[in-house]
Protein backbone atom coordinates (compact mmCIF):
# COMPACT_ATOMS: atom_id res chain seq x y z
CA UNK A 1 0.00 0.00 0.00
CA UNK A 2 1.34 3.32 -0.83
CA UNK A 3 0.38 6.47 0.67
CA UNK A 4 0.39 10.09 -0.92
CA UNK A 5 -0.11 13.76 0.71
CA UNK A 6 -2.71 15.67 -1.08
CA UNK A 7 -0.94 19.42 -1.06
CA UNK A 8 -3.44 22.53 -1.00
CA UNK A 9 -2.06 25.86 -1.01
CA UNK A 10 1.31 27.20 0.08
CA UNK A 11 2.24 23.06 0.45
CA UNK A 12 0.40 22.65 3.22
CA UNK A 13 -0.86 19.33 3.26
CA UNK A 14 -4.57 18.62 3.22
CA UNK A 15 -4.85 15.03 3.38
CA UNK A 16 -3.14 11.90 3.04
CA UNK A 17 -4.84 8.99 1.43
CA UNK A 18 -4.02 5.08 0.46
CA UNK A 19 -3.06 4.05 -2.79
CA UNK A 20 -3.08 0.11 -3.97
CA UNK A 21 0.66 -0.74 -5.28
CA UNK A 22 -0.79 -1.60 -8.54
CA UNK A 23 -2.28 1.34 -9.51
CA UNK A 24 1.22 2.63 -9.81
CA UNK A 25 3.09 0.37 -12.22
CA UNK A 26 4.17 1.77 -15.16
CA UNK A 27 4.82 -0.21 -18.50
CA UNK A 28 7.56 -2.00 -17.34
CA UNK A 29 6.04 -3.04 -13.50
CA UNK A 30 8.07 -0.88 -11.64
CA UNK A 31 6.21 1.38 -9.00
CA UNK A 32 6.54 5.06 -10.29
CA UNK A 33 5.16 8.24 -8.45
CA UNK A 34 4.45 10.15 -11.15
CA UNK A 35 1.92 6.88 -12.33
CA UNK A 36 0.35 7.31 -8.91
CA UNK A 37 -0.24 10.91 -9.28
CA UNK A 38 -1.59 10.40 -12.59
CA UNK A 39 -4.46 7.88 -11.00
CA UNK A 40 -4.97 10.18 -8.33
CA UNK A 41 -5.79 13.11 -10.59
CA UNK A 42 -8.07 11.31 -12.72
CA UNK A 43 -9.97 9.81 -9.51
CA UNK A 44 -9.72 12.61 -6.97
CA UNK A 45 -10.02 15.44 -9.07
CA UNK A 46 -6.74 17.50 -7.93
CA UNK A 47 -3.62 18.16 -9.83
CA UNK A 48 -0.86 15.35 -10.03
CA UNK A 49 2.06 17.54 -9.26
CA UNK A 50 -0.22 18.22 -5.96
CA UNK A 51 -0.15 14.95 -4.96
CA UNK A 52 3.05 13.94 -2.95
CA UNK A 53 4.38 10.43 -1.84
CA UNK A 54 4.96 9.57 1.73
CA UNK A 55 6.48 6.50 3.79
CA UNK A 56 4.27 5.62 6.56
CA UNK A 57 7.43 3.78 8.24
CA UNK A 58 9.25 7.15 8.15
CA UNK A 59 9.38 8.98 10.78
CA UNK A 60 12.08 11.75 12.33
CA UNK A 61 14.42 10.83 9.38
CA UNK A 62 14.52 7.25 10.26
CA UNK A 63 12.81 4.76 9.11
CA UNK A 64 11.24 2.05 11.58
CA UNK A 65 12.16 -1.17 10.21
CA UNK A 66 15.81 -0.14 8.99
CA UNK A 67 14.74 0.54 5.34
CA UNK A 68 15.60 3.70 4.16
CA UNK A 69 13.64 6.75 5.68
CA UNK A 70 12.05 8.52 2.72
CA UNK A 71 11.01 12.33 2.68
CA UNK A 72 11.74 13.17 6.29
CA UNK A 73 8.18 12.14 7.82
CA UNK A 74 5.01 10.82 7.12
CA UNK A 75 3.01 13.17 6.08
CA UNK A 76 -0.25 14.03 8.53
CA UNK A 77 -3.01 16.56 7.95
CA UNK A 78 -1.68 20.56 8.32
CA UNK A 79 2.32 19.07 7.69
CA UNK A 80 4.32 20.97 5.01
CA UNK A 81 5.98 19.73 2.11
CA UNK A 82 9.67 21.47 1.92
CA UNK A 83 10.44 20.66 -2.08
CA UNK A 84 13.70 21.97 -1.52
CA UNK A 85 14.81 19.77 1.08
CA UNK A 86 12.36 16.69 0.43
CA UNK A 87 10.69 16.97 4.07
CA UNK A 88 7.34 16.69 5.23
CA UNK A 89 7.77 19.02 8.11
CA UNK A 90 5.07 19.61 11.23
CA UNK A 91 4.23 22.30 12.78
CA UNK A 92 6.55 24.62 14.04
CA UNK A 93 6.28 24.23 17.93
CA UNK A 94 7.70 28.07 18.91
CA UNK A 95 8.50 30.84 16.73
CA UNK A 96 12.06 30.30 17.84
CA UNK A 97 12.67 27.32 16.45
CA UNK A 98 14.74 25.75 13.37
CA UNK A 99 14.91 23.04 11.15
CA UNK A 100 17.15 20.10 11.40
CA UNK A 101 17.65 18.20 8.16
CA UNK A 102 18.80 15.46 9.56
CA UNK A 103 16.20 14.38 11.94
CA UNK A 104 13.20 16.18 9.92
CA UNK A 105 11.95 18.25 12.98
CA UNK A 106 12.19 21.27 14.74
CA UNK A 107 15.20 22.30 16.99
CA UNK A 108 15.14 24.45 19.89
CA UNK A 109 18.07 27.45 18.60
CA UNK A 110 19.98 26.39 22.15
CA UNK A 111 19.97 22.29 21.05
CA UNK A 112 17.67 19.40 23.11
CA UNK A 113 16.67 19.92 26.23
CA UNK A 114 19.47 18.47 28.96
CA UNK A 115 19.38 14.92 30.21
CA UNK A 116 17.82 14.11 33.43
CA UNK A 117 19.96 13.21 36.53
CA UNK A 118 19.95 9.65 37.48
CA UNK A 119 18.10 10.88 40.60
CA UNK A 120 15.24 12.68 38.80
CA UNK A 121 14.74 9.40 36.60
CA UNK A 122 14.77 7.81 39.76
CA UNK A 123 11.99 9.98 41.09
CA UNK A 124 9.98 9.51 38.04
CA UNK A 125 10.11 6.08 37.59
CA UNK A 126 8.91 5.91 41.70
CA UNK A 127 6.12 7.86 40.20
CA UNK A 128 7.49 10.23 43.27
CA UNK A 129 8.09 13.02 40.79
CA UNK A 130 7.50 14.21 36.97
CA UNK A 131 10.85 15.96 36.25
CA UNK A 132 10.52 16.83 32.48
CA UNK A 133 11.82 19.34 31.21
CA UNK A 134 9.90 22.15 29.25
CA UNK A 135 10.52 25.34 26.60
CA UNK A 136 10.62 28.46 27.35
CA UNK A 137 9.92 30.82 24.58
CA UNK A 138 10.17 33.81 26.23
CA UNK A 139 13.28 32.85 28.22
CA UNK A 140 14.70 31.30 25.44
CA UNK A 141 15.56 28.27 27.49
CA UNK A 142 14.84 24.87 29.01
CA UNK A 143 12.89 24.97 32.38
CA UNK A 144 12.97 22.19 34.74
CA UNK A 145 9.09 21.01 35.86
CA UNK A 146 7.75 18.82 38.14
CA UNK A 147 4.55 18.19 36.53
CA UNK A 148 3.14 16.38 39.13
CA UNK A 149 4.11 19.36 42.01
CA UNK B 1 0.89 33.24 30.39
CA UNK B 2 0.29 35.46 33.85
CA UNK B 3 -3.29 34.95 35.19
CA UNK B 4 -4.66 37.50 36.38
CA UNK B 5 -7.04 35.32 38.65
CA UNK B 6 -6.19 31.75 39.01
CA UNK B 7 -10.27 30.77 40.14
CA UNK B 8 -11.68 32.82 36.99
CA UNK B 9 -11.96 30.27 33.83
CA UNK B 10 -13.90 30.83 30.95
CA UNK B 11 -16.14 28.25 29.04
CA UNK B 12 -16.99 28.44 25.24
CA UNK B 13 -20.18 26.74 25.04
CA UNK B 14 -21.18 27.89 21.23
CA UNK B 15 -19.94 29.93 18.97
CA UNK B 16 -21.70 31.47 15.75
CA UNK B 17 -18.61 31.25 13.24
CA UNK B 18 -18.79 32.84 9.60
CA UNK B 19 -16.35 31.42 7.12
CA UNK B 20 -15.38 33.74 3.86
CA UNK B 21 -12.95 33.86 0.86
CA UNK B 22 -12.36 32.76 -2.53
CA UNK B 23 -11.98 29.50 -3.84
CA UNK B 24 -8.24 29.75 -4.49
CA UNK B 25 -8.28 26.28 -6.77
CA UNK B 26 -4.08 25.50 -8.04
CA UNK B 27 -3.01 27.23 -11.10
CA UNK B 28 -4.92 26.04 -14.37
CA UNK B 29 -7.69 24.37 -11.96
CA UNK B 30 -9.65 26.96 -11.86
CA UNK B 31 -13.67 25.69 -11.14
CA UNK B 32 -15.31 25.96 -14.00
CA UNK B 33 -18.25 27.86 -13.47
CA UNK B 34 -19.58 28.19 -17.13
CA UNK B 35 -20.72 23.80 -16.20
CA UNK B 36 -22.01 24.93 -12.94
CA UNK B 37 -24.21 28.06 -14.05
CA UNK B 38 -25.59 25.31 -17.18
CA UNK B 39 -26.14 23.09 -14.62
CA UNK B 40 -27.65 25.53 -12.62
CA UNK B 41 -30.08 26.80 -15.68
CA UNK B 42 -30.85 23.02 -16.23
CA UNK B 43 -31.93 21.98 -12.74
CA UNK B 44 -33.86 25.09 -12.73
CA UNK B 45 -36.07 24.43 -16.08
CA UNK B 46 -36.44 21.58 -15.64
CA UNK B 47 -37.11 21.52 -11.89
CA UNK B 48 -34.71 18.58 -11.67
CA UNK B 49 -32.37 18.01 -8.57
CA UNK B 50 -28.99 19.78 -9.47
CA UNK B 51 -26.69 17.03 -11.46
CA UNK B 52 -23.37 15.83 -9.93
CA UNK B 53 -20.64 16.82 -11.92
CA UNK B 54 -16.61 16.83 -11.88
CA UNK B 55 -16.45 20.42 -11.39
CA UNK B 56 -19.37 20.53 -8.45
CA UNK B 57 -17.12 17.80 -6.56
CA UNK B 58 -14.05 19.56 -7.17
CA UNK B 59 -15.48 22.68 -5.17
CA UNK B 60 -17.36 20.36 -2.55
CA UNK B 61 -14.18 18.27 -1.85
CA UNK B 62 -12.24 21.66 -1.67
CA UNK B 63 -14.22 23.40 1.00
CA UNK B 64 -14.65 20.15 3.01
CA UNK B 65 -10.98 19.90 2.80
CA UNK B 66 -10.03 23.36 3.56
CA UNK B 67 -12.31 24.16 6.19
CA UNK B 68 -11.29 21.13 8.32
CA UNK B 69 -7.30 21.68 7.96
CA UNK B 70 -8.17 25.54 8.91
CA UNK B 71 -10.81 25.13 11.33
CA UNK B 72 -10.56 21.86 12.64
CA UNK B 73 -14.56 21.32 11.21
CA UNK B 74 -15.42 17.96 9.28
CA UNK B 75 -18.27 18.58 7.53
CA UNK B 76 -20.30 15.78 6.05
CA UNK B 77 -22.92 16.74 2.61
CA UNK B 78 -26.44 17.10 3.19
CA UNK B 79 -27.77 18.53 -0.08
CA UNK B 80 -27.26 20.88 -2.58
CA UNK B 81 -28.91 22.93 -5.44
CA UNK B 82 -28.95 26.16 -7.13
CA UNK B 83 -30.47 29.25 -7.95
CA UNK B 84 -31.33 32.22 -10.21
CA UNK B 85 -31.89 35.33 -9.11
CA UNK B 86 -33.65 37.97 -10.97
CA UNK B 87 -32.14 41.70 -11.97
CA UNK B 88 -33.02 43.53 -9.06
CA UNK B 89 -34.71 41.07 -7.24
CA UNK B 90 -34.52 40.42 -3.12
CA UNK B 91 -35.41 37.12 -2.06
CA UNK B 92 -37.61 36.84 0.98
CA UNK B 93 -35.78 35.67 4.09
CA UNK B 94 -33.95 31.92 3.80
CA UNK B 95 -34.05 29.56 6.28
CA UNK B 96 -32.15 25.79 5.78
CA UNK B 97 -33.21 24.36 8.45
CA UNK B 98 -36.38 22.45 9.36
CA UNK B 99 -37.44 24.06 12.75
CA UNK B 100 -39.63 21.05 13.39
CA UNK B 101 -37.02 18.42 12.08
CA UNK B 102 -33.54 20.02 13.82
CA UNK B 103 -31.91 16.52 13.71
CA UNK B 104 -32.02 15.94 10.19
CA UNK B 105 -31.44 20.01 9.47
CA UNK B 106 -28.11 20.58 8.29
CA UNK B 107 -25.36 22.27 10.44
CA UNK B 108 -23.92 24.78 7.63
CA UNK B 109 -25.00 26.90 4.88
CA UNK B 110 -22.54 27.26 1.57
CA UNK B 111 -23.13 29.77 -0.89
CA UNK B 112 -20.99 30.04 -3.72
CA UNK B 113 -20.67 32.73 -6.20
CA UNK B 114 -21.36 31.09 -9.73
CA UNK B 115 -21.69 33.67 -11.99
CA UNK B 116 -22.97 36.87 -9.89
CA UNK B 117 -22.72 40.51 -9.97
CA UNK B 118 -23.60 43.29 -7.30
CA UNK B 119 -24.99 40.17 -4.87
CA UNK B 120 -25.37 41.21 -1.80
CA UNK B 121 -25.73 38.84 1.56
CA UNK B 122 -27.47 39.75 4.68
CA UNK B 123 -27.04 36.73 7.41
CA UNK B 124 -29.05 37.60 10.76
CA UNK B 125 -27.79 36.75 14.05
CA UNK B 126 -28.53 37.51 17.83
CA UNK B 127 -26.42 38.43 20.61
CA UNK B 128 -27.40 36.92 23.58
CA UNK B 129 -30.35 39.70 24.43
CA UNK B 130 -29.61 41.70 21.44
CA UNK B 131 -32.06 39.78 18.89
CA UNK B 132 -32.18 41.11 14.88
CA UNK B 133 -28.97 41.85 13.94
CA UNK B 134 -27.40 41.38 10.85
CA UNK B 135 -23.96 41.19 9.09
CA UNK B 136 -23.96 42.32 4.89
CA UNK B 137 -21.01 40.81 2.62
CA UNK B 138 -20.43 41.18 -0.86
CA UNK B 139 -20.88 37.62 -2.51
CA UNK B 140 -18.89 37.84 -5.55
CA UNK B 141 -17.74 35.49 -8.59
CA UNK B 142 -15.35 32.46 -7.11
CA UNK B 143 -16.20 33.25 -3.49
CA UNK B 144 -17.91 31.38 -0.82
CA UNK B 145 -19.48 32.36 2.39
CA UNK B 146 -20.31 29.58 4.96
CA UNK B 147 -22.38 30.58 8.07
CA UNK B 148 -24.86 28.33 10.76
CA UNK B 149 -27.81 26.82 8.92
CA UNK B 150 -29.78 28.50 12.18
CA UNK B 151 -29.00 31.81 10.91
CA UNK B 152 -31.80 33.69 7.98
CA UNK B 153 -30.20 35.35 5.36
CA UNK B 154 -31.31 36.68 2.22
CA UNK B 155 -29.81 37.51 -1.26
CA UNK B 156 -30.09 40.70 -2.96
CA UNK B 157 -29.66 41.19 -6.52
CA UNK B 158 -28.51 44.99 -6.45
CA UNK B 159 -28.01 45.66 -10.44
CA UNK B 160 -30.89 45.13 -13.51
CA UNK B 161 -28.80 44.02 -15.99
CA UNK B 162 -27.97 40.38 -15.43
CA UNK B 163 -29.22 36.86 -13.33
CA UNK B 164 -27.50 36.12 -10.27
CA UNK B 165 -26.21 32.14 -10.12
CA UNK B 166 -25.32 30.40 -6.64
CA UNK B 167 -24.69 27.53 -5.96
CA UNK B 168 -25.53 26.34 -2.37
CA UNK B 169 -24.46 23.29 -0.24
CA UNK B 170 -25.33 22.35 2.98
CA UNK B 171 -23.78 20.40 5.80
CA UNK B 172 -23.68 18.78 9.34
CA UNK B 173 -20.64 18.62 11.02
CA UNK B 174 -19.17 15.61 13.06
Amino acid sequence: MAHFAKLGANGKVIQVLTLDNKDMLNADGVEDESVGQQYLETHNNWPAQMWIQTSYNTSGGQHKEGGTPFRGNYAGIGYTWDEDDQIFWPKKPYVSWVKHNESASWKSPIGDAPALTAEQESQNTADTHRWGYVWNESGQSWDLTDSKA
Amino acid sequence: MYILHPGMQKKVLTEQALYYGDVAMPKDWDIDRDKLSGDILQSVIQNKDFPFSRTWDILNTYMRDHVGLEYDVNLVNKETWGNIYKPAETTTPLLNIDPVDLRNSPDFTLLYGVKVKDCFVRIHFEDNRRKGRSWDIELKNNMFIMFPSTNMYYLTNNQKDSLNFIQTITYEYI
